[in-house]
């Protein structure tokens, strides 16, 4: 009931509510997309389809109908032989993904599922981590806040994709058991743990700011008068204070945490090679750092990496306008 | 300006500890994290290293000592400019006894090679983003400013890496109107890529080129744009909120009121607030800038020391002490001196000292993208 007014201005806002649309639109296709597709298309994302692919190792492109054979077959002096002549067709509706000859609309769909994991997971081990680190040193202050403070500064000072690679390279033998099978893909979990630790900083130090600025408010100092613990005011009254903000921050942030497996897959420290996310496709085409794919004017195709950026583009823009109406919403006179 | 050398003098000594404190943590994170021995460096055929042989490597590599005189050793010979000598190289010879190879040259030129691209990327940044900025600001709503939104959020959704393979691809290996990738050196010699440094680097090889000026800034053309376009993005639409945000402050109505024109109006009252603003975000984001610098030195094959930290820390199974800890400081260094610099660029555009930026909230939370 309380926050029917500002729902109202959520709503009203003709851009959030597209966005927000968008976005729903994102989340359900990527969270049901790939099942619903194998279904209907008869193949998954990890089919190959090596006739899917021409001679010089071009993927097709877009709604191209591929032979439903899993094998290359062999002509006796061990050159390859043209497809069977009556093998049953199969659609490939955004084409191939590379020489291997996957299905690139199934992988784009599973490969959003495993990007949106990673962003949402990101958050919220930031949360766990930053929430209380940020409220102790906001709320208590002294020394803890100047630890607490330092500590921030220095780690958000150093480049944060090389504590990254560090911590996911050098800690994924222990990391790797702690992996909810069956529920996420492999590496989500270790990828979302990594980026989150690393990312708490950005709430500690919002939450910091806000406590800081909160904790000498009119209504702390009434609730101590009347014998409130500690305890109870933070929970109680400072936390949901925060909520708003937090809420802000989750949404760029799922966006950030996106672009940051991105760059994790590009420098290898990301999924397992068996896990599709929009950044291994886009490793798939161009390479990782250690070894950069050279330009092949006969094998490449535009449309594999137009369409993991295009995905990672409308889900970061369409959570920077949701986060942003959001924000607009909840405090409509700072605007 | 005796405040400002007092200032610095502050800041000077903090930034020293910092050092310090990196280092210490360094050192602290090495011996946490689980590894072989070093001594795999010094019998790398070796199955089973025999304690002898641990003992040995140890003593060479001066791990035989406490901690605490290994911390204070490195920290001395680091004041005399000295970084030390790396494991990887490290050999018996046919005698016994040992050869060790310094890690300054390597550690120097690494930093030539990412300094030229941060310093070349910067200024391309701090040239366009102000003007770009206040052009979408000042026509709002316009078709201009749109396009230019568009724009940026492309350039910021799609993957640096990607933006610089794909420039690489079109101008360099396409139409080769430019190098495709290698570094030259500013100065007429040519500096030879030893092969042993980089056993996981297998993208082009550099193309031999003997130094000089021209060659050096057509090698960099392409990084630097690649590099650029992110933080361009980011600081465009940056500067265009901080231009709304002014345009109609109290200052800048008096600036209109005595009745200066638009172009002077923008000039000298809007935009030098809008370019504090951006320098200390730049002061910010140095970390990030290196961490981009990852990828459009491997996009382009330049061996810079960006390049070289993921490789060193991702690379192989033991950690090379000296190594680390000397791009650790190298990096460390970039970023202290550059947060001076801007500190010292901030206190001589705004004599007042940062009070302008400490009074204001920034508006939202801009994305941050690594």
């Amino acid at each position: 009931m309380r926050n029917r007014p500002t729902l109202r201005r959520f709503l009203r806002d003709r851009g959030s509510v597209v966005a927000g649309l968008v976005l729903l639109i994102v989340v359900v296709a990527s969270l049901a997309g790939g099942p619903i597709a194998s279904t209907l298309l008869n193949h998954d994302g990890s089919d190959l389809f090596p006739y899917s692919v021409n001679e010089n190792l071009r993927p097709v492109g877009p709604w191209s109908h591929v032979p439903a054979v899993n094998q290359a077959l062999s002509l006796p002096d061990n050159s390859i032989a043209p497809p069977p002549k009556h093998a049953k067709r199969t659609l490939f509706v955004l084409g191939a993904d590379s020489e291997v000859g996957r299905d690139e609309f199934i992988r784009l769909l599973d490969g959003g599922k495993a990007s949106l994991e990673i962003g949402l997971g990101g958050v919220l081990v930031a949360l766990a981590v930053g929430l209380p680190l940020g409220v102790l040193a906001g709320f208590y202050g002294r020394w803890l806040d100047a630890i607490i403070s330092r500590i921030t500064e220095l780690v958000m000072a150093f480049p944060l994709i090389l504590l990254l690679v560090l911590v996911s390279v050098r800690l994924r033998p222990t990391l790797e058991p702690i992996s909810i099978k069956h529920v996420l893909p492999p590496g989500v979990l270790e990828v979302a743990l990594t980026i989150g630790i690393f990312t708490s900083f950005y709430p500690l130090r919002l939450i910091r700011a806000q406590m800081l600025t909160l904790r000498h408010a009119e209504f702390v100092e009434a609730e101590r008068m009347i014998g409130a613990s500690n305890r109870r005011i933070i929970w109680r009254h400072l936390v949901p204070h925060l909520l708003p903000t937090l809420l802000v921050w989750g949404a760029v942030a799922v966006g950030t945490n996106i672009l940051l497996e991105v760059g994790l897959s590009f420098i290898g420290a990301g999924v397992p090679l068996t896990t599709t996310t929009w950044g291994s496709m886009l490793v798939t085409t161009w390479g990782t750092i250690y070894s950069p794919h050279t330009y092949n004017a006969q094998a490449f195709t535009v449309w594999l990496t137009i369409f993991p950026t295009l995905a990672i583009l409308i889900a970061v823009v369409s959570l920077n306008r949701v986060s942003e109406g959001a924000r607009r919403a909840l405090a409509p006179r700072e605007l | 300006m005796r405040r400002l050398a007092y200032f610095l003098t502050r800041r000077l000594v903090a930034s020293v500890f910092t050092l310090l404190l990196v280092i210490t943590l360094t050192f602290v994170l090495f011996w946490a994290i689980p590894a072989t021995p070093p001594a795999q460096y010094l019998y790398p055929f070796a199955q089973h290293l025999s304690n002898y042989q641990i003992q040995r490597g140890n003593h060479v590599f001066g791990l035989d000592k406490p901690k605490y005189v290994q911390w204070a050793k490195y920290v001395e010979h680091l004041a005399e400019g000295d970084f030390g000598k790396d494991w990887n190289g490290t050999h018996i010879n046919a005698d016994q006894s040992v050869t060790q190879v310094p890690i300054n040259d390597r550690i120097i030129r690494e930093t030539r090679i990412t300094l030229s691209l941060l310093l070349g990327g910067a200024a391309l940044v701090l040239l366009l983003a102000l003007p770009l900025g206040a052009f979408a600001a000042r026509y709002a709503g316009s078709i201009g400013d749109r396009l230019i939104g568009f724009l940026t959020l492309i350039a910021i959704c799609t993957h640096p890496m990607v933006i610089g393979l794909i420039l690489r691809t079109f101008f360099g290996d396409q139409h080769k109107w430019l190098p495709d990738g290698g570094y030259c050196t500013f100065g007429h010699h040519a500096v030879p890529i030893s092969s042993s440094f980089n056993p996981f680097f297998s993208s082009a090889s550099p193309s031999a080129c003997a130094g000089g000026p021209w060659p050096w800034f057509e090698h960099l053309i392409l990084p630097w744009v690649s590099f650029a376009l992110l933080f361009l993005a980011l600081y465009t639409r940056m500067a265009r909120a901080s231009v709304l945000e002014v345009m109609h402050d109290d200052f800048v109505r008096t600036a209109r009121s005595k009745g200066a024109g638009e172009p002077r109006v923008i000039g000298r009252h809007v935009l030098p607030y809008a370019g504090l603003r951006i320098l200390t975000m730049i002061g910010m984001e140095i970390g990030t800038a290196i961490g981009i610098a990852v990828y459009i030195e491997a996009a382009f094959g330049l061996h810079g020391l960006a390049t070289d930290a993921v490789f060193t820390f991702a690379g192989s199974s033991v950690l090379d002490l000296p190594v680390v800890l000397g791009i650790v400081t190298m990096i460390t260094l970039i970023v202290i001196v550059g947060n001076l610099l801007v500190d010292v660029l901030y206190a001589i555009i705004d004599p007042r000292v940062g009070s302008v930026t400490r009074t204001r909230s920034t508006a939202g939370i801009e994305p941050v993208v690594v």
